[in-house]
């Protein structure tokens, strides 16, 4: 499958807009790091330029360590896509020099989750003994330090779901949810307090049939199978979208690749693809609108505590501004302090690596100084689950999902132990 | 006033009298070529790099297509490195549907220019931006060329073997000795523009190879021939479209093939007849009829950016030729002025192609020896010249090699990939006067940018190496030694690594480039006293107390020498230069980046209120020529 | 909904932002990407060369300014007068102290306040001009070419954006007193030369600066001054000056460069730092694309909401009372055009005083004295900054528009891009709170 060039619809043509200026790799948090990685504008736009099908052999090494932070699409005055571009160059490389067992696993978010959660007791307990990980680290190449998610000991959102299935509340007023793995198999707390928040709204949760979205498929450079993943929720989700359904996720890495990331690094411009990226919604901006028409609920319960969150990269990359400051600013007694940190480093499956958990840990280093100069607290924010992994072991302070805060202010939820107050 | 002796003078600097050069010497006869600019300042610099199938002429023009394809065997081996094999499309749009396709594969087969009929379905694969209405597509062996390189490994393979190769030299006027019916050329007076100096060279052969200017050459012998300049405009994409030539499957028309060479696509060409060869405006209808038509073959293609234009001459000779300049024989012109004019040692090779140059200089040779007397035979047809040992050139080998070798850090021109020390060794290596000299050896300032950030740092760059000696006094201009010219690496990162592509290690080149110099111990650079040009400002000056009002520049005119390398005139000349190709293209995206470009030299370096700003060098009116855009958006 | 909602955070935006947030105001600001305070040298440059006087620099900005209102009335510097361009520079400089990054001009710092005669500095450019610029952060000030001392212009081996021994000839060649030094790049960093900025956190690290410091109190001699790249420190650029200073035990100035611009990234990120703890909302990445609003029919129309670009194409809307565009004309990607000549302003679609047709943008020489008049067009405004057609009546009621969008100069050719920037980003500031106030 070639990476290039498909249409003037493929990301590869914006390379075009590119005046050469420099802000990209001034502001990218990798390039300020290492210089494994010479910035983005030499990997993206302008090494694209000499990059096409056909070719004896793909050029790229250092593009791999990019780490689709995206920040350099956000700087650019003149809309560049080169995250994009980068990720498809190392597509093309991994296609020509094959990938990394590590990668190919790292990329299968789904199957880890299944797998561990035959035995989540054991496999949490496995991912915590250093032998394992230095082997793990020695064999495969996964760091040994970086913080593995947790499986779920309550079993996965799904099965929640089945059990909780009375309690549902039916309205005629109705959004589905689109959970993606982190929810489904290591937090499903997060997936309650979704849904809590949603049907404290009135609304009915419609949970339909789901898939992964591809995006560690994608980051890892695995394009045929992120494409299978693609086809698979534009088959299961794209009817609910043509019939007016917004579909919402607490994942602001999933609902970006439905959105864009999909569609733009697979060049995939259905009309399928169109339609469902415009009924994807996150969830704090589906918030904010619901605000905005006066219909959102804002009986809160005080919460008084400094709440230092973060904006990941890939939430600013939905271009909505910032909804989670639109919102919870308005539950009383919070003091919701908003991080300016470029990328806490973890980058989705980048901190896993061996070779880059060091870039990681340096990247990240602004965000944890910051969060540091705002203690004492007791716990921060972040919209993204593997970042907020990364910031807990980083910060040593729990990471919560700013909608776990939310059904907490609306009486609903437990912050401290993760459970919805009516279990 | 110094004397050349030698055998053959070529006047011409283009691929035909460099390929003459190197052909006469291989067979022992003593060259010495001039050229009164950069080499390929001609039509041969300016054209589109295509190396021909011969598709093109299979209807119109056999004898021409046969040479093509016959020639075109011969340079993928023989210029390897120089030729890209991009392969070539003619397509047969929904305005070219009728009876010429299956002319066209009756004349390939007729000519023996190999074609194949693929199916749509392969070539939009193959090439997705392709127009999805095409009904026909042929294949043929097109490829593109660097016909700097091409020059340039010519050049070297000529020195190799003993050839005198001069630029910036100017024929000023032929020698002629004898009266009526028995005259003899037997040299000529030649000036050395660089360093404002007369040379006298004496010949027994005088080749004109000056293609368009051929007639100006002969009315030097009073002689008067008719070479029409024929006007091609073409304009380049910021980006390849396209990896495959693509010709419309039609009657040559204007605008009617794309030409991915380097990194950028070539969208050409328009016939216009003109009377300067040299200096040529480029109209709005012109740009836009490039554009119109690229749209036919690649639709949207004239909303992405266009990043360059240029125009380059045909040389269109046909006796007693009246019609459209675009139907004049695009076959060569071999005249010998003894047979035609009764004027002894006097040979004019003009038209043809660039494909078909070493063919041209094989019978331009063929014909000089035979009055000459034959030495060896003609050997370039299985000659392989320096540096095509790196097989053909493909798109990302300089990506690739920066890769390998970690030279990111290094990058000078970061749009076009060009280190420090492919730029050291190139301005070392091969005389240059200008920005643009530079710029034909290494691509400086060709990409998207068109100068803005490489421009500073080049100048930068050739200033500190002349403050090291570098060029010992001579700036650029003295002749090295065979062995020590070697431009078959000039564009190969890795090959410039150690600071040296060249067959010989200089003392300079020890601890790494020139740039790299270790510490001075307490000294510095500056200690020694102020150099050669800085007559102007030895004066203490008040603020604001110039010597001339900028545009004011009466004294440096021919005649005079400016100060070789002054660093303020590198400058103006490359902004100016620059700005000649985009001010026909600069709307949307370009203009953006113009206007960056401006931001860093007249606002940042503020380089328009630079001392010296009344020196002009041989190429500073060149570059000041008008190609702004006039109120002619359709044809006249 | 806001109180003011800036399109663009360039110098223009960010002023206009200051001002209406000082006051009071709810300020959003958003901005596709990030402006050419990037790429510019860093100083603010008031009026370096009059459109008559194209060859001599502006000795008193302040001065030419008056003498603009006869020949070029539509100026933005003649519809505010030199009287509120003079306020707006003084905020400007009020401000920069406060944020740690003082300002100062050819009097040092605070001259402004008591004079319309302050002098231009000349400062040394990357290749050896004289830049003229009224105000210059103080790392540059030890560069005035009005100052006695001789100069030692330091660069570092394999650095590619910078050249001593260019500098010192040009400044030679202009009757000053200048020599050339290298040291290597190994005191920045171990690594290849990289991107200015990263070259300037190398020197954020106290231990480096220290020994470049030595190293260059080795090099000079006795009462030099000594001009480096401008690379000194990024965010801790104040310490990094006080400490190379006093090891260098000499004068030392920054030079700034090829883009990107360290100069500009502290002047921005330090203004930015201002705004966010005034609560002022910066979304970067939100790019304005279009605009609602209701024509102008006999009075000024309104704009409704602005549109800004989303990654489903999903457009947000915006709605505030007033609207500044401050989107940067050519260069900030505010205006946009094609081949047949046709130039527009990207957002609201404003009437342009550039002409429709590209045989009147150019002129042949690209470093023509006149410059080009593509670049000199732009959006007429009146005195309050507000948007005005050909007959010179307001479009809409709450939409204002300051900097580089702005007709009637070409600040690049003029040098005078920060001081329009500031002067009618705070114009239009207060423009608005006054308009909000009523």
């Amino acid at each position: 499958m070639p990476m290039h060039t498909q249409s003037w619809e493929s990301v590869g043509p914006s390379l075009d807009e590119c005046i050469k200026c420099n802000i990209c790799t001034s502001y990218c948090p990798v390039a300020e790091v290492t210089d494994k990685f010479h910035g983005p504008k030499y990997s993206g736009p302008q090494a694209q330029r000499f990059r096409e099908n056909g070719q004896p052999q793909s050029p790229d090494h250092s593009v791999d360590y990019c780490s689709g932070c995206r920040v350099c699409n956000e700087v650019c005055p003149t809309g560049v896509r080169i995250a994009e571009i980068n990720a498809r160059a190392r597509a093309q490389a991994a296609a020509e020099h094959g990938i990394p067992l590590r990668n190919r696993l790292l990329g299968r978010s789904d199957m880890l989750g299944k797998l561990g959660m035959i035995a989540p007791g054991l496999a949490n307990w496995g991912m915590r003994q250093g032998f394992a990980r230095s082997i793990a680290e020695g064999v495969l190449g996964i760091s040994k330090h970086a913080q593995m998610p947790t499986w779920s000991r309550e079993g996965t959102f799904a099965s929640w779901l089945k059990r909780s299935a009375p309690n549902r509340l039916r309205s005629e007023r109705k959004v589905v949810y689109y959970h993606g793995c982190s929810t489904m198999y290591y937090e499903p707390y997060v997936g309650k307090a979704a849904m809590a928040v949603f049907e404290h709204n009135g609304f009915e949760v419609v949970v339909p049939e789901q898939g992964c979205c591809g995006l560690p498929l994608l980051n890892n450079a695995e394009f045929p199978a992120a494409e299978k993943y693609h086809h698979h929720n534009l088959e299961w989700l794209t009817p609910y979208a043509r019939q007016g359904y917004q579909i919402v996720g607490t994942s602001t890495s999933c609902t970006l690749t439905l959105k864009e990331e999909a569609p733009d690094m697979l060049d995939i411009h259905t009309p399928e693809a169109r339609d469902l990226a415009l009924a994807v919604w996150d969830i704090f901006e589906w918030l904010r609108e619901l605000h905005a028409q006066g219909q959102m609920k804002t009986d809160f319960q005080p919460i008084d505590m400094v709440l230092p969150y973060h904006p990941p990269c890939q939430y600013r990359a939905h271009h909505i501004g910032s909804p989670v400051m639109d919102i919870l600013p308005l539950i009383p007694g919070l003091d919701v302090r908003e991080s300016h940190a470029r990328c806490c480093g973890g980058a989705g499956t980048y901190v896993y690596k061996k070779e880059k958990y060091q870039i990681a840990m340096d990247v990240g280093q602004e965000l944890f100084t910051w969060v540091d100069e705002q203690r004492p607290v007791t716990m921060t924010a972040c919209t993204s689950e593997t970042c907020r992994w990364h910031i807990e072991s980083a910060t040593k302070l729990p990471c919560r999902h700013p909608i776990e805060v939310l059904a907490a202010a609306y009486g609903l939820y437990d912050l401290e132990k993760r459970k919805l107050t009516k279990e | 006033m110094k004397r050349i002796e030698t055998e053959i003078l070529v006047v011409g600097g283009g691929a035909t009298g460099t390929g003459i050069a190197w052909d006469a010497a291989l067979r022992g006869f003593k060259v010495t070529l001039i050229e009164k600019r950069d080499l390929t300042h001609g039509t041969t610099g300016r054209y589109h790099g295509l190396l021909h199938s011969g598709g093109r002429y299979v209807v119109k023009d056999p004898v021409s297509a046969t040479e093509c394809i016959h020639e075109n065997r011969i340079l993928r081996k023989t210029h390897a490195h120089c030729i890209e094999n991009t392969s070539g499309f003619f397509a047969v749009t929904p305005e070219d549907e009728g009876p010429y396709p299956d002319k066209f594969l009756e004349g390939c087969r007729a000519t023996g220019v190999d074609c194949a009929e693929i199916s749509v379905a392969d070539a939009l694969r193959r090439e997705p931006l392709l127009n999805p209405r095409i009904s026909r597509v042929f294949e043929v062996p097109d490829g593109t060329a660097d016909s700097f390189l091409a020059t340039h490994a010519t050049v070297q393979a000529a020195r190799h073997a003993g050839a005198q190769i001069l630029t910036y030299h100017e024929l000023m006027g032929l020698i002629i000795e004898g009266g009526d019916g028995n005259r003899r050329v037997v040299g000529a007076k030649v000036r050395d523009v660089a360093k404002g100096m007369d040379v006298e060279i004496r010949a027994q052969m005088v080749i004109n190879a000056t293609g368009a200017w051929a007639g100006m050459v002969t009315q030097m012998a009073g002689v008067a021939i008719s070479v029409v300049p024929g006007k091609g405009v073409m304009v380049a994409m910021n980006h390849r479209a396209l990896n495959t030539v693509v010709n419309r499957c039609k009657m040559p028309a204007d605008g009617d093939i794309i030409v991915p060479v380097h990194t950028v696509a070539i969208i050409g060409t328009t016939d216009e007849r003109v009377t300067d060869p040299e200096n040529l405006r480029i109209e709005p209808w012109e740009v836009n009829l490039m554009l119109e038509e690229g749209d036919k073959l690649v639709p949207n293609l004239s909303k992405a950016r266009v990043v360059r234009a240029w125009a380059g001459v045909r040389p269109l000779y046909q006796e007693d030729y009246a019609g459209a300049s675009r139907d004049a024989t695009r076959k060569f012109a071999l005249l010998d002025h003894k047979e035609r004019h009764g004027i002894d040692g006097f040979i004019t090779i003009t038209g043809g192609k660039w494909t078909t140059f070493r063919l041209m200089a094989e019978k331009t040779v063929d014909l000089a020896a035979s009055h000459l007397g034959a030495r060896k035979p003609c050997i370039t047809a299985t000659t392989a010249v320096p540096g095509a040992d790196q097989g053909n050139y493909w798109l990302g080998h300089r990506l690739h090699e920066i890769e390998e070798q970690k030279l990111q850090g290094q990058l000078i021109c970061e749009c076009e990939l060009v280190t420090r020390a492919m730029l050291e060794n190139a301005a070392k290596q091969n005389p240059l006067l200008t920005l643009d000299d530079l710029r034909r050896d290494v691509r400086l300032g060709m990409g998207p940018c068109q100068g803005g950030f490489c421009t500073y740092r080049a100048v930068g760059i050739i200033h500190e190496m002349g403050k090291a000696g570098v060029w010992e006094g001579d700036a650029g201009h003295q002749t090295h030694a065979a062995e020590e010219w070697d431009v078959a690496y000039i564009q190969s990162p890795a090959r410039n690594v150690n600071g040296s592509g060249s067959v010989g290690d200089r003392p300079q080149q020890q601890g790494g480039s020139v740039g790299d110099r270790p510490q001075q111990q307490g000294g510095s650079v500056g200690d020694r006293p102020q150099q050669q040009g800085g007559s102007v400002g030895d004066r203490p000056q008040q603020q604001g107390d110039r010597p001339q009002q900028q545009g004011d520049r009466p004294q440096q005119r021919a005649g005079q020498t400016p100060p070789l390398f002054n660093p303020n005139l590198l400058l103006r000349d490359f902004l100016q230069e620059r700005w000649k190709g985009v001010a026909p293209i600069l709307w949307g995206r370009q203009l953006k980046q113009e206007r960056l470009d401006e931001l860093i030299y007249l606002n940042v370096m503020n380089a328009d209120h630079l001392p010296d700003d009344q020196l002009a060098s041989a190429m500073t009116d060149f570059y000041l020529f008008d190609t702004t855009p006039n109120e002619h958006e359709v044809h006249p | 909904m806001s109180d003011l909602f800036v399109i663009g955070a360039g110098l223009s935006g960010l002023m206009a932002a200051y001002t209406a947030a000082r006051a009071g105001l709810r300020v959003q600001v958003v901005t596709k990407g990030l402006g050419s305070m990037h790429w510019a040298a860093g100083t603010v440059d008031v009026m370096g060369y009059t459109p008559e006087e194209l060859s001599r620099p502006v000795q008193r900005p302040l001065e030419a300014i008056q003498a603009l209102a006869h020949s070029h009335p539509e100026h933005p510097y003649v519809l505010l007068g030199s009287h509120q361009v003079q306020v707006a520079l003084e905020e400007f400089t009020a401000l920069m102290a406060e944020l740690g990054l003082p300002y100062g001009g050819a009097g040092g710092f605070g001259a402004l306040a008591h004079s319309t005669s302050g002098d231009n500095l000349l400062l040394p450019s990357a290749v050896g001009a004289l830049r003229p610029a009224f105000l210059a952060p103080s790392a540059q000030l030890a560069g005035d070419m009005a100052r006695p001392e001789p100069l030692l212009i330091v660069g570092f081996t394999g650095l590619r954006d910078f050249y001593p021994e260019l500098i010192a000839e040009n400044l030679a060649k202009q009757g000053f007193q200048a020599r050339a030094a290298f040291l290597p790049l190994s005191l920045l960093t171990e690594q290849a030369d990289r991107n200015n900025v990263h070259l300037a956190q190398a020197l954020d690290l106290q231990a480096r600066r220290l020994k470049l410091g030595g190293e260059l109190k080795r090099l000079a001699r006795a009462g030099e001054r000594i001009g480096l790249p401008a690379l000194l420190g990024l965010d801790d650029h104040a310490a990094a000056l006080a400490d190379l200073s006093a090891a260098a035990g000499a004068p030392i100035f920054e030079i700034p460069t090829l883009p990107p611009s360290v100069p500009g990234m502290r002047l921005y990120k330090a203004l930015r730092a201002r705004l966010w703890r005034m609560g002022v909302r910066i979304d970067v990445g939100l790019e304005g694309i279009g605009a609602n609003v209701i024509a102008a029919n006999g009075t000024a129309g309104r704009v409704q909401w602005v549109e800004t670009a989303t990654t489903t194409s999903r457009p947000l809307k915006h709605r505030a009372k007033a609207y500044l565009l401050a989107t940067g004309g050519i260069l900030g990607g505010g205006f946009d055009s094609d081949h047949t000549g046709r130039i527009w302003e990207t957002v609201f679609d404003l009437p342009l005083t550039i002409p429709q047709a590209r045989h009147q943008w150019f002129r042949p020489a690209f470093m023509d004295p006149a410059g080009h008049p593509v670049f000199n067009g732009g959006v007429a405004v009146n005195a309050a900054m507000q948007p005005v057609g050909a007959d010179g009546q307001v479009l809409y009621a709450n939409l204002w528009a300051a900097g580089g969008a702005l007709a009637g100069a070409d600040p690049i050719q003029q040098h005078s891009l920060e001081g329009l920037a500031i002067a009618t980003g705070w114009a239009a500031g207060q423009a608005i709170v006054r308009a909000l106030a009523q």
